[in-house]
């Protein structure tokens, strides 16, 4: 390949025009293919016409140089000379750019940015021989300051161009940023076309793939962040000392998307977190107490869009939603503090009818839990379309829920005595479970609204027990109104709370079962036909045995008594029977009328006493009280009080009259031959004068009290057992969260079932106030 | 329309039509296609050559010609460009006489054509392997020059390299 022989400068003066042509000088004349060539290959000849002459590795020259020419001169090796040229070249070039007709330097910077930076490809390019022969040499022999020619032309750039002039431009960018935030119309591409650069001219000398933002950082982003944050400050008070907060809330979102497609528009991704994060500084964290100030007027007027509004701000700060969930949960607690009262008010003054229904000066139980719900409901959904369902304020809710349900006017009015909300719920459950309730009355009475109180109790084991005494009477005296209904409240408990909680219930429904299977077992062996006895577990029910409902069954009825005793003996051997008489009824024909009355026959409800007392007068028609109290057996003053509705409803005459003369030995009763009433079905039931419903309430909460103690027992037993000794008062922090889904025991409990223990040598009391488990 | 071709021009005026991927085996005319026509070819383009000779160019755009799908092992993989073997084709290639082998190297030197360059230096190693000073200079008709004591000099300074 024949080229012809040129020195440096001659090589030089031969490319500069080309150079010129692709850098963009002369008014930008561009370069033809012919001179893109010749160039190449001037650059080309130049570096390997050198290695011809320098360092021709066959023959002699060259082997004699292996020995001695260790000092090997870098500079003068071929690519150096042309190298230095291209240097000096762009700094002149970059030092006579012609300045006229820009506006401003920005423009102008960015504009011969674009055209510089084409040309530096162009170049690279014309010298990749250069590059790939000598650069390349250059570095990989530890000279990180030599660069292939794109980079050298960025350097130049920055050195040159950048420095230089870096102040006014920085400033330039930041007014025209300033001025867009201003709203006022400007050329972006400028703004994203100087950062850009920025961004290139970060070069890692030691490696030259590897951008880095040095520059960018040190002399945009830390002045832009600054700036962003004075703009901000001055711009949010100004604005909220002539505006509300609601249009503050609209203008912070409106900068903040504002800021987040103009940084999409420019900024390095690095900047974007530093820049939000300063945003939310002086826009949201700022003025976060004048937000908080305004959140309880937005929810009185129920604005949740506006609340919604503020919350999705606060989100983004740092610890941001703490207060207004604490505001929420008081709020809540305010209201439902307000409203209860209200309630109580309004059914003292019996202004509201239905209020008034469950009986003078007490709050109707449908009314009382419908308004737990009515509060819970309201700011579910303000959570849940305000709060986005935030956990947050998911707590907060039930915080202020679990306050109210257990802490009221009408379920606490003394804080001594236990809550009355356990019982009105069950109650509650109660009615809409009853066969005798109106399905009008009970319409919106439902399993789920008895769920998200039940969910809210503190004391969940006096519901279990209040429920339990009245699912059983609702199962002994079939008055429930479903099955279905029935089973499907037990085991939403039961999912609710656990197995456990529900176990005596469960029984109580399998002893019904049985009861059935044990009755279809009786008739079959010939037993009368409405003969429906009940065999109920001890301690599942809530049902003790009485003595003083004891009685003698009449004779024409022991046969069948002994039936089911037999029966259930031979199935279940060694178990005992004890009669609940103070449960159950019976219904009986009674011929007490004459021929050409009204009806042929009475039915009669009575309770068992009653029934032994009837049973009597089929054999005569007068007893004596004395007579007859010795034939039923029943204690006098239950007696006395089962006998007197025979008397009040003229079914027996008594003589002598009068009251003061019933349980008189002598007194005497005579079964009347014709009997008036003006219904064919009588009860006697309802008229006994039963006394004990107070004697009940006691029994539920010495029974709740006793489960509690009982279940304590069972905790720290189950934890001295794992741990042998323990502190005192971790042991406090271990049982109390294990109670919460029963009941909040509270610490002076513990410490008496501790003692208890202690007394029953389960564990011992040793130094450093601790404990230690006894096996 | 067909596809815009490249006329590539040699030092002695010969034009030589080709597909644009033929022609950008070479780095250096890749580079200036993309330099000159940012938007692409729209029309045929005309790359002058004046260092490369007809006959050379005919050979070198054959290469080319034959490679324009194959695809060589990374550039900066040094290891595999090394312990590529010559390819068959390569070996035909390259029977050709030593002042052809050398220009066809120079050529892929300057367009930068590496794979091609580095067959020919492989053919020319390939020449050079197990073969005696005197062999050699037999081979690249050179003649020695040494006197007899520079040679003896050069010798012992190479001790360390003979094979033993």
């Amino acid at each position: 390949m024949p080229h012809p022989q040129r020195t440096v400068n001659e090589t030089w003066d031969f490319v500069k025009p080309g150079l010129d042509c692709i850098l963009g000088a002369n008014n930008d004349v561009g370069i033809t293919a012919i001179m893109y060539m010749s160039c190449y290959t001037a650059i080309y000849n130049h570096c390997t016409d050198k290695i011809q002459g320098n360092s021709y590795m066959g023959g002699k020259a060259g082997a004699r140089n292996l020995g001695t020419d260790v000092n090997n001169n870098s500079y003068i090796l071929p690519g150096a000379e042309l190298y230095n040229k291209l240097n000096q070249y762009l700094v002149k070039f970059l030092e006579e750019l012609p300045r006229d007709s820009y506006h401003s330097l920005l423009e102008f910077y960015v504009r011969k940015w674009t055209r510089y930076t084409i040309g530096a490809r162009y170049l690279n390019n014309v010298f990749e021989y250069m590059n790939k022969n000598w650069v390349n040499k250059e570095r990989s022999d530890g000279r990180r300051e030599v660069y292939d020619v794109n980079t050298l032309c960025l350097i130049k750039w920055k050195e040159e161009m950048f420095k230089p002039n870096e102040e006014a431009l920085i400033n330039e960018l930041m007014d025209l940023i300033e001025k867009q935030r201003n709203n006022e119309i400007v050329d972006t591409s400028l703004i994203s076309a100087a950062v850009k650069s920025l961004v290139f001219l970060g070069i890692d000398p030691q490696d030259l793939k590897k951008t880095n933002l040095m520059v960018y950082v040190r002399s945009f982003e830390q002045k832009f962040l600054e700036q962003t944050k004075i703009y901000y400050q001055n711009e949010s008070n100004q604005f909220l000392a002539k505006n509300n907060v609601i249009d503050y809330m609209i203008k912070c979102e409106t900068r903040l998307s504002e800021e987040i497609s103009r940084s999409n528009n420019y900024l390095e991704d690095h900047t974007k977190k530093h820049l939000s994060d300063a945003l939310h500084k002086v826009l949201i964290e700022d003025h976060s107490q004048e937000i908080y100030n305004e959140f309880i007027q937005l929810i009185e007027r129920n604005e949740t869009v506006h609340i919604q509004r503020m919350y999705k701000l606060l989100v983004k700060v740092p610890r941001g939603l703490e207060p207004l969930a604490d505001s929420l949960e008081n709020y809540i607690k305010d209201q439902a503090d307000q409203r209860l009262k209200q309630l109580k008010a309004d059914s003292e003054s019996g202004a509201d009818e239905l209020i008034k229904r469950g009986g003078a000066n007490t709050v109707d139980t449908k009314v009382y839990v419908h308004t737990l719900i009515d509060i819970y409901n309201k700011y579910r959904e303000v959570v849940s379309n305000a709060f986005n369902n935030d956990v947050k304020f998911i707590k907060a809710l039930d915080n202020a829920c679990r306050h109210y349900v257990n802490k009221n006017v009408i379920a606490s009015p003394n804080p001594k005595v236990a809550c009355k909300s356990p019982e009105i719920l069950a109650r509650y459950a109660d009615i809409f479970l009853k066969k005798s309730s109106k399905d009008l009355d009970i319409l919106d009475m439902n399993a789920d609204n008895l769920m998200i109180v039940f969910k809210y109790l503190n004391d969940k084991d006096l519901f279990e027990s209040f429920y339990r005494r009245q699912l059983a009477i609702r199962l002994i005296t079939d008055t429930s109104k479903s099955e279905e209904l029935e089973a499907s409240l037990l085991q939403r408990l039961k999912d609710e709370n656990s197995s456990e909680y529900t176990a005596k219930m469960s029984k109580m429904f399998s002893d019904m079962k049985a009861s059935e299977d044990l009755r279809v077992g009786l008739r079959d062996a010939g037993a009368v036909k409405d003969f429906n006895p009940l065999i109920l577990a001890q301690s599942m029910w809530p049902f003790n045995h009485n003595p003083d409902y004891d009685l003698t069954v009449a004779p024409i009825l022991q046969d069948q008594f002994n039936q089911v005793v037999e029966k259930y003996g031979t199935k279940h051997n060694g178990r005992q029977l004890t009669w609940l008489w103070n449960h159950g009824r019976a219904e009986l024909r009674a011929n007490v009328t004459k021929k050409n009355s009204k009806y042929p026959y009475f039915t009669f409800f009575v309770t068992n006493t009653q029934l032994m007392i009837l049973m009597a007068f089929n054999e005569k028609n007068s007893y004596t009280f004395k007579e007859l109290h010795e034939i039923v057996g029943t204690p006098s003053k239950i007696f006395e009080a089962q006998l007197q509705p025979f008397i009040s409803y003229k079914l027996f005459e008594q003589v002598p009259e009068g009251e003061e003369n019933l349980n008189k030995e002598d007194t005497k009763f005579t079964i009347v031959e014709d009997y008036k009433s003006k219904r064919q079905k009588v009860s006697f039931i309802s008229a006994v004068k039963i006394t004990g419903t107070k004697q009940e309430e006691d029994d539920t909460a010495k029974e709740v009290d006793e489960a509690r103690r009982n279940f304590l027992s069972a905790c720290i037993v189950r934890i001295m057992k794992s741990r042998k000794t323990i502190q005192h008062s971790d042991l406090i922090n271990e049982v109390l969260p294990q109670t919460a889904n029963r009941f909040q025991a509270k610490v002076i409990d513990v410490k008496k079932v501790i003692d208890h223990l202690i007394e029953k040598l389960y564990i011992e009391r040793i130094e450093n106030n601790s404990y230690r488990y006894l096996s | 329309m067909s596809e815009p071709k490249v006329i590539m021009v040699s030092s002695d005026e010969e034009r030589f039509k080709v597909d644009q991927v033929v022609a950008e085996k070479s780095v250096t005319i890749k580079n200036m296609i993309r330099d000159l026509n940012p938007d692409g070819l729209t029309e045929d383009f005309e790359v002058p050559v004046s260092t490369i000779r007809a006959n050379v160019l005919s050979k070198v755009l054959e290469w080319c010609e034959h490679h324009k799908t194959t695809v060589f092992p990374d550039e900066d993989d040094e290891d595999a460009k090394k312990t590529a073997p010559i390819e068959e084709w390569d070996r035909t290639f390259f029977r050709v006489d030593q002042e052809m082998l050398y220009e066809i190297i120079l050529a892929a030197n300057f367009l930068n054509i590496t794979p091609l360059r580095d067959s020919g230096c492989k053919i020319v190693a390939e020449m050079i392997r197990g073969k005696s000073p005197e062999e050699l200079r037999k081979v690249f008709n050179i003649t020695n020059d040494f006197t007899a004591e520079e040679e003896a000099a050069i010798r012992r300074e190479n001790e360390w390299a003979e094979d033993r």
